[in-house]
């Protein structure tokens, strides 16, 4: 195998996939690799057509899942089943340490969470881009709304993305396909919350779904709402980097793909003041090779990026590559989740629905946009994401306790219920944390990461707000039993790991300039989670796609004017 | 004699049940002499035991029953692989209670003894029973469990409690097991491997005939 390549691209989950596509079409010869096996579009869902009696627990989080993911289900227990867990790496073959709790939720093969992530899809807006500057938190954002909007559009066309046209400047449109439907209950809800309040909407959860036509990569249809999307789906109906960016990458002739590539670190190269190469080693065989090439794209999700990044260290960098602002492994971030509000709705007894829907309702932020909706004692907002459903009768009433009557009965539907959660915008503050132990040291003899992150007073009270706003909305939609809920949050949890290699405009407090280049190694472009300079609350995979399409673009055009 | 035959043969099904102690004495022997199923979680005495109850929870009418349905060997199965050591624990602790309660109630010394009118006395008993009398066997039963767990060893049984807690999981379980059957799934509930289309609001009785989605 050749060792000198135009391109590196090392990662291929939602970030690596796009850079891996943008780059391979604009010609250039390019090495992508990932630390994990290999997963073959459709091939390898060995469990997408397998029903919940295929599985002896019924497709359950069972006792052997729960040792192998044992931190993993903390907070993700909703997706590590039967039929989902082979995604979800081992915790005790792949161990980490937490100063304070922390979730890590990770899939090692090719595609990375792009195939088990849940797809909801949302622009950053101005508000979150200017936030940090009007409100002198942390450092300013490089960019603005304008620069990404092209982006946002052009990945949208690409991946496919269905919801509802809105207008609302803190949650800019995508390029829609249709939405999926709403459920009379949650029409019965946005008609209600729409009569009653004139700052706050309901619409249909935004996801990266096809809903109309098709879409390019490996015969990517229309979603037949079978809502197995965590097994891989067959007809590529969601985006992920196996059924799209990484077949498109593949079509070029460009692409050379290296699945149980660990990268240990990125070479630099004193005298040119760039980085030469990376340094690899086979998970399997446990060979150390040496690849080249002119720009290096690191997409291996936050904390790997910015693990790979602190190893590699050197007489210019010896605090890790592009850390001269010591901001490296600083600022994490992640969104403050894990409370919500359930009630009862009354009616609709007639009334059923088709198609298990991969989606549902967003209540879109509706705090701290400037005039009434300011609050006081909080900065930034939240949103909510769930839906109004059907479930199944379990039996009411002594005649329904036992025997035939009972059969009966759980054989029908039962009453319609409310779930929502909230998803809240966590500050970049600098002692928030991620930093490595080379005293425990995995199986490939690297050093394990450390995780020294929590949420603040300005969380806490907008989680206090966000109860509140939540509970009195399904009361003032008329709901019973309304319950509102908090289950406490730690970080993690969100899988919205973000911000520990920061894009800014000085060197001194961040890692990244606005193309995500590294401020003194150029050639080196960081464009996954880890270069967020805040968090928004929106959920952030559509904002790293349009982050590395445009990134790739600009490395291109440089590569071309001999820039890089 | 194959018990699923034997089943058949006397007719055990639509609706009400009334079987004599003879009738229940025959299952057993079919049971211990004939059945190629082994337990993985349950002795074979409980699994008798835990099938008879899940007949009675999920009989025999138009459509199969619990045991035709092979419920019990799923809910064996499904405890075994699913249930962390401290519940497999507890529900056994419940079973035993509940066989406890039932022969004290019936006069009996030998479990193998009860009859299905004694088990579904046991079931109506706690099932059935008003909310007070429901509200007061959680709190003896939550009471319990505190104590254990502040590893409080002279704690006394509260039977009677633990055996509602039983017959209410078991209850529990016994949907579990009845909506991941294939059978059922594939059959009696409405099963839409690939629905090809989503609709948010549509008529119950036209879409599935009242039924509810099986996936």
């Amino acid at each position: 195998m050749s060792q000198e390549y135009d391109a590196i691209v090392i990662g291929t989950g939602i970030s690596g996939g796009w850079a891996a596509k943008e780059l391979c079409e604009s010609g250039l010869k390019t090495l992508v690799l990932e630390r994990g096996r290999m997963i073959r579009h459709i091939t390898d869902y060995h469990t997408a057509n397998m029903d919940p009696w295929d599985f002896k627990g019924g497709d359950k989080t069972t006792q052997e899942i729960e040792k192998k993911q044992y931190k993993q289900i903390r907070s993700t227990r909703y997706a590590v089943h039967e039929s989902t867990s082979h995604f979800f790496v081992d915790d005790n073959e792949h161990p980490y340490n937490e100063d304070k709790p922390f979730d890590w939720v990770r899939g090692y093969h090719v595609g990375g969470k792009s195939l088990m992530w849940a797809r909801q899809v949302y622009r950053l807006s101005e508000f979150d881009f200017e936030a940090n500057a009007k409100e002198g938190i942390a450092i300013d954002w490089p960019i603005r709304y304008k620069d990404l909007a092209p982006w946002y559009s052009y990945v949208e066309k690409y991946i496919g993305v269905s919801g509802e046209k809105l207008g609302l400047p803190q949650l800019p449109d995508s390029e829609f396909l249709k939405p999926m439907e709403l459920t009379c209950a949650e029409e019965k809800f946005k008609n209600e919350i729409a009569s009653k309040y004139d700052d706050r909407l309901i619409t249909n959860a935004r996801v990266a779904h096809i809903t109309e036509g098709t879409k390019p990569g490996l015969g990517r249809v229309t979603c037949q709402y079978r809502n197995r999307c965590r097994r891989g789906c067959p007809y590529g109906a969601y985006f992920s980097s196996n059924s799209s960016t990484l077949p498109a990458a593949d079509a070029t002739g460009k692409m050379t793909l290296r699945p149980n590539s660990i990268v240990t670190q990125i070479i630099y190269d004193e005298k040119n003041n760039r980085a030469s190469g990376v340094r690899v080693i086979d998970s399997e065989t446990n060979e150390v090779t040496e690849y080249k090439a002119k720009i290096i794209f690191l997409c291996a999700s936050t904390i790997a990026s910015t693990s790979i990044l602190l190893q590699s260290v050197s007489d210019r960098f010896p605090n890790g590559l592009g850390n001269d602002s010591g901001e490296l492994g600083h600022n994490l971030m992640d969104h403050h989740l894990r409370l919500g509000a359930s009630a009862e709705i009354e009616g609709f007894k007639d009334r059923y629905y088709t198609g298990r829907r991969p989606g549902g309702i967003y209540i879109p932020r509706f705090v701290n946009l400037g005039g009434s909706t300011n609050v006081s004692d909080f900065v930034r907002g939240y949103g909510f994401q769930g839906s109004a459903k059907r479930g199944p009768n379990n039996g009411n009433g002594s005649n329904e306790a036992y025997g035939p009557k009972f059969k009966e009965a759980i054989q029908t539907p039962g009453p319609w219920k409310i779930n929502l959660g909230g998803f809240g915008e966590i500050l970049p503050y600098h002692d928030n944390k991620m930093y490595l132990n080379y005293d425990k040291k995995d199986k490939w003899g690297l050093p394990t990461v450390t995780f020294d992150a929590e949420i603040k007073e300005n969380e806490y009270k907008m989680r206090k707000h966000l109860l509140q706003q939540i509970g009195e909305m399904l009361e003032s939609a008329g709901f019973k039993n309304v319950q509102t809920r908090d289950k406490g949050y730690y970080y993690g949890a969100g899988i919205h790991e973000m911000g520990t290699a920061r894009m800014g405009r000085d060197k001194k407090t961040s890692v990244l300039n606005k193309f995500n280049q590294i401020h003194s190694v150029k050639n080196v472009f960081v464009t996954d989670g880890s270069c967020m300079t805040s968090s928004g609350n929106v959920n952030p995979s559509l904002t790293y796609m349009a982050i590395t399409a445009r990134a790739a673009n600009y490395a291109v055009k440089e590569l071309k004017k001999m820039n890089l | 004699m194959d018990r699923r035959k034997a089943l058949k043969t006397i007719g055990y099904g639509s609706g009400a049940i009334t079987l004599t102690p003879a009738v229940v004495g025959l299952f057993h022997s079919c049971q211990n002499n004939s059945s190629d199923f082994f337990p993985e979680y349950f002795n074979k005495n409980q699994f008798f035991i835990v099938s008879q109850l899940m007949e009675l929870i999920i009989p025999e009418t138009e459509i199969p029953g619990a045991i035709n349905l092979k419920l019990p060997e799923f809910l064996d199965g499904y405890i075994s692989i699913i249930f962390s050591e401290e519940r497999k624990k507890k529900i056994l602790i419940g079973l035993e209670s509940f066989i406890e309660v039932s022969l004290f109630d019936s006069e009996k010394s030998n479990p193998n003894k009860l009859t299905n009118e004694d088990l579904d006395f046991q079931l109506s008993k706690y099932l059935k029973a008003d909310l007070k009398k429901k509200n007061s066997w959680k709190k003896q039963e939550s009471g319990y469990q505190k104590a254990l767990h502040n590893k409080n060893k002279s704690t006394k049984l509260p039977k009677e409690a633990l055996a509602y807690g039983f017959a209410n999981q078991l209850r529990s379980l016994s949907i579990t097991a009845f909506r991941t059957n294939e059978y059922i799934g594939e059959n009696i509930l409405a099963y839409a491997p690939i629905p090809g289309e989503q609709r948010g609001c549509v008529d119950l009785m036209e879409t599935t005939g009242g039924k509810i989605w099986s996936l």
